[in-house]
């Protein structure tokens, strides 16, 4: 189980300030920033090492790729052995990021979305990086647009231009999507659902549990404002809802007692959701840096003791 | 109090405005854009400090001026009590005109008419003034302005309720505009002696049929002022047809050999039933005599039926119609034609073969005027071979030649007994038998041939005589008074008696030769006549008889003058006057019985019979002549189809919409009076200096709060 990254990322201070990433303009270029400092830290970190994942020899029989004859063996025992690896790339990962106008929601110039955006561009580029199939599939009330996994670095740019796209959705439907991704994906694979959860969850439950039934891996990522959680204003205004326009007379003094308590109530029901159902699920606000996301993601993955399924090129290594 | 202006009270709401925009404000211009409201619960409203009124005092008072200024600008005055003792009711002037024609006879239509016109009664301030009237084909009083004053309020309505009772629907068609003008007419003679009313108003309570007559109102300059409420009874029954009697053509007599009534049957354009049966029918009957005619009559339409007269049925009288829903208009009243023989007798000693002779010419001119109604049965004679008993069965006595002795007595005494007696001597010898005839010792008779005689008209040779002066009053030749007719000339008078100068004491000369002899005498004796003609129409005395348009009315005229002609078929419409000379030509009296009461006599000299209330036959009486008359209902009133809304106002009757005059005028009235009282009072000066001193206080007031605010600062005090 995800712990708070705030907590117990040893690496904090060397992490990029959000406010300082976001404001490089491009998508791609933020992910890398990313990704790169995550690499960085990772030299320094105690998981140094852990992607190349060799699993036995086998004898060489007439038609097996010569490529992957082990010579060094060969010199040693004058016998011909393959190298068999752990299949490096059968990890097809889909994004499924919350485009709705909920996400356009943000204090300062730091919107969910942007954040979300980045996110699920870092974890593609990093994917990408490792050699892995990546895909993405964005949604407000319905599924807006589906881009299968696949691994190839035109893929990866138009995945990157899906999310730059603006969030337009009126309304948020967060189990619509799920239920299209159950469909539509047969091959196992994994799920990384980003979106703000400010939506009824009634089905959340029952949309998870068929992802789970596929044999699928699933990863919730619920990114919020500091502000949605504190409700930090000063002064009795109209608070106008961003998707549906509804208005209503606010006192945020007096409305605090009441709405801490409920969203917190809210974002325990996801994550106690999360749990029976095995999900794994990280609570973000979008002042918190990004590379805590990563290694919490890497670290995530490793505890599941899968960790093929997260290796480095072997190039890097 | 009042006030002349009252709309500036609502500046007073001004005060209202701010205070309440301060109290029940609450929403703040500012907006917060938020992810979702789904964990947020509206807050409800604080009274925050700035909420609170402080300084009540100077809030009261400017409030106050506010007040009193827009009590000042209403314009308030006090009513005097002239004004309050304006009358706040108008007084109303009405004539409620209830129909009664026969149409108002169809089932309950006359109950509803009561039962409204009884409603307008109770309606009526005791200030009002109320007459009723009922029409039909002219209207009459049934309760008079004068009545309504002088009985007693609370017995008005009860009056009104009895005169209704004991009235019912007359038998006249309806004659609606006559009706109208008669009450507008009312409406104005009232008002000269008695208070003026401010609305008049004639309440009309009608079927109101499209067979009603309103052409009147057309000629009509309706008052000013007056104005026409129309309360209209709508028939529960709306098919309906009815029977018009027709006036049969001679032709069609003439060609038929079965004798039939023609009668007109029409069906209202709203009715619901077309097929209709007609036929004879005894009264208090419904069974027909004889065969009933089947009819198919549209909605709207009209056919002609003949109704053929059962044979062997005495005294038939009415046609029935059955088949529709109104039984009101179902019988017409018709006498039906009777074949009469006609006894003539003719004296003279001419062969009836001599073709030049009067007796031919006689014969030929009845058989000419014989038809299915009428035969004649002549009896020609030689002057000494005619029986009494011939003498007294013959209608008119025809004589070219007197007979003598006791056939002469004979005769005398039938024409004092009331035959009429036509004497043409064919020459002066008949002197004698003249004298006898009217019991004179002698008359003095010469024959004269114009061609000799001096004086006489002498055109190419040949001299005649022609008659000139003729009394066109006469019966006998009041046939020819039009001008058409009135040419003479044509008739050339070879030879003719010359009658001397006040022989006949009594006698009257209708005719004279162009010589100034008498060519045509009547001589009253005792209740029958002479008639006296001086030349006669054998071709040796004149070509009268080939005169045909002279002769033929003339012989008829006389025939008609002694009773032998029957009297036509004639109907008349109820309430129209019958015309006595039907059997009483000369003015004599006449008794006509009604169909339903007994007979009435009718003095000498009148004219017409004008009580003609209901439909039936009248049976008039004048000696020996007898006329049985049909009197039916107007034909208009079978047309009950409702008529058009907005003709009476195309005819020039206002609608109600005009009463609105009245009302505004007294409206404006009042607006007069009530600008002199408040420009007699000007109240709303109090007002401003009231207003002018509030507001001085509040000036002291707020100087005072605002310096002891001041001191309280400078003492080092703290306000919150």
């Amino acid at each position: 189980m995800i712990t708070d990254p705030q907590n117990v990322n040893p690496v904090k201070g060397g992490f990029v300030d959000p406010r300082a990433l976001m404001s490089i303009r491009h998508l791609e270029m933020r992910a890398r920033v990313v990704v790169e400092g995550f690499w960085n830290g990772l030299h320094r970190s105690p998981f140094h090492g852990f992607s190349v994942e060799f699993t036995e020899y086998r004898q060489y029989t007439p038609g097996d790729d010569p490529r992957y004859l082990d010579w060094g063996l060969y010199g040693r025992s004058d016998r011909y052995y393959i190298r068999k690896f752990e299949d490096e790339t059968n990890l097809r990962c889909q994004l499924v990021v919350d485009r709705s106008k909920s996400m356009t929601y943000g204090t300062g110039s730091i919107t969910k979305d942007k954040y979300a955006s980045t996110l699920a561009a870092t974890l593609a580029y990093f994917l990408h990086s490792q050699g892995d199939a990546v895909g993405l599939l964005t949604f407000d009330e319905r599924v807006r647009e589906y881009l299968p996994p696949r691994h190839k670095l035109s893929h990866l740019r138009q995945l990157m231009l899906a999310l730059e796209k603006p969030a337009e959705g009126k309304a948020t439907s967060l189990t619509d999507p799920l239920d299209h991704l159950v469909e539509l994906v047969r091959r196992r694979g994994m799920f990384v659902y980003i979106s703000d959860f400010l939506a009824p969850i009634e089905r959340l439950e029952a949309s998870l549990l068929a992802l789970i039934a596929g044999r699928h891996e699933v990863a919730v990522i619920q990114v919020l404002d500091p502000n949605e959680l504190a409700l930090k204003f000063e002064g009795a205004s109209l608070f106008e809802d961003i998707e549906s326009g509804q208005t209503l007379y606010i006192e945020p003094a007096a409305a605090r007692k009441a709405y801490v308590p409920k969203i917190a109530a809210h974002n325990a029901a996801v994550r106690r959701t999360c749990e029976k159902l095995g999900v794994s699920y990280l609570q973000l606000t979008t002042d918190q840096p990004l590379e805590n996301v990563l290694f919490n993601f890497v670290k995530e993955r490793q505890r599941r003791g899968r960790p093929g399924t997260v290796s480095r090129n072997p190039g890097r290594a | 109090m009042s006030f002349l202006t009252p709309f500036f009270l609502f500046g007073a709401l001004a005060i209202a405005a701010p205070l309440i925009y301060h109290l029940i404000k609450r929403t703040t211009r500012e907006r917060t854009i938020f992810s979702s409201l789904m964990f947020l619960l509206p807050s409800p409203p604080r009274l925050s400090r700035k909420n609170k009124l402080e300084d009540l005092l100077l809030l009261l008072l400017r409030c106050l001026a506010l007040a009193l200024l827009a009590f000042g600008f209403s314009r308030p005055f006090v009513r005097s009590t002239a004004a309050v003792e304006a009358p706040t009711g108008q007084t109303r002037r009405v004539v409620v005109l209830v129909d009664r024609s026969a149409s108002m006879r169809r089932a309950g239509m006359w109950a509803e008419a009561s039962d409204r016109a009884l409603a307008q009664a109770r309606g009526a301030s005791p200030a009002d003034q109320f007459a009723l009237y009922g029409f039909s084909t002219q209207a009459t009083p049934l309760v008079s302005f004068e009545e309504w004053r002088n009985t007693p309020v609370s017995a008005r309505t009860d009056k009104v309720a009895a005169v209704l009772g004991a009235t019912a629907p007359e038998w006249g068609s309806t004659r609606l505009g006559a009706a109208l003008i008669t009450a507008a007419e009312a409406l104005a003679d009232a008002t000269k002696d008695e208070p003026a009313a401010a609305i008049r108003q004639i309440v009309l309570i009608s079927d109101l049929q499209s067979g009603a007559e309103i052409s009147a109102l057309q000629s009509f300059d309706w008052p000013k002022g007056v104005q026409l409420k129309i309360e209209s009874i709508k028939a529960k029954n709306v098919t309906n047809a009815g029977l018009q009697l027709l006036v049969e053509a001679p032709d069609a007599e003439a060609a038929s050999t079965t004798a039939a009534v023609r009668v007109r049957l029409t069906n209202a354009a709203d009715s619901l039933k077309d097929q209709f049966q007609v036929g004879w029918t005894r009264p208090g009957s419904e069974t027909f005599i004889g065969k009933p005619v089947d009819q198919y009559v549209p909605a709207g339409q009209a056919r002609v039926v003949n109704v053929p007269v059962p044979e062997g049925q005495a005294d038939l009288q009415q046609i029935t119609l059955k088949g529709d829903d109104e039984a009101f208009d179902n019988v017409v009243y018709a006498v039906p034609p009777e074949k009469q023989q006609v006894p003539i007798a003719y004296l003279g000693s001419e062969l009836p073969t001599a073709i030049t002779q009067p007796l031919y010419f006689f014969r030929n001119f009845l058989k000419g005027r014989e038809g299915p109604r009428l035969a004649f049965d002549l009896t020609a004679r030689a002057p000494g071979a005619v029986s009494a008993a011939e003498l007294l069965a013959a209608k008119v006595i025809f004589a070219t030649e007197l007979p003598a002795g006791a056939t002469a007595e004979e005769l005398r005494r039938q024409m004092l007994a009331g035959k009429t007696v036509v004497f043409a001597p064919t020459s002066a010898a008949a002197a004698a038998g003249l004298a006898q005839l009217l019991g004179l010792p002698s008359v003095p008779l010469t024959d004269v041939n114009p061609s000799a005689a001096t004086g006489a008209r002498v055109s190419a040779g040949s001299g005649y005589a022609m008659i000139g002066e003729i009394d066109f009053r006469h019966p006998l030749f009041a046939e020819f008074a039009d001008p058409l007719y009135s040419d003479f000339t044509k008739i050339n008078i070879s030879k003719y008696r010359r009658l001397g100068a006040d022989a006949i004491p009594g006698a009257r000369i209708l005719a004279r030769f162009d010589q100034g002899d008498p060519a045509v005498v009547e001589v009253p004796a005792a209740s029958g006549r002479l008639i006296l003609m001086l030349t006669t129409w054998s071709r040796e005395d004149s070509n009268l008889a080939q005169i045909i348009s002279k002769f033929v009315p003339l012989l008829y005229g006389m025939l008609d003058l002694g009773g032998a002609i029957p009297a036509q078929v004639v109907q008349y419409s109820v309430n129209d006057p019958i015309p006595l000379a039907l059997v009483a030509p000369a003015g004599e009296a006449v008794s006509v019985a009604p169909p339903d009461g007994p007979a009435e006599a009718v003095a000498a000299g009148t004219a017409t019979f004008a009580r003609t209330r209901q439909p039936g036959i009248y049976r008039l009486t004048a000696g020996a002549r007898t006329a049985r008359v049909s009197v039916n209902l107007d034909v208009a009133e079978s047309r009950t189809s409702p008529m058009p809304m907005d003709l009476l106002e195309r005819y020039g009757a206002p609608g109600e919409a005009k009463t609105v005059d009245a009302t505004r005028e007294s409206k404006r009235e009042a607006l007069l009076q009530s600008n002199e009282a408040e420009g007699r009072q000007k109240l709303w000066r109090w007002f401003i200096v009231g207003t002018l001193l509030v507001l001085l206080i509040e000036t002291a007031i707020a100087g005072w709060t605002a310096r002891r605010n001041a001191a309280t600062v400078s003492t080092g005090g703290t306000t919150s």
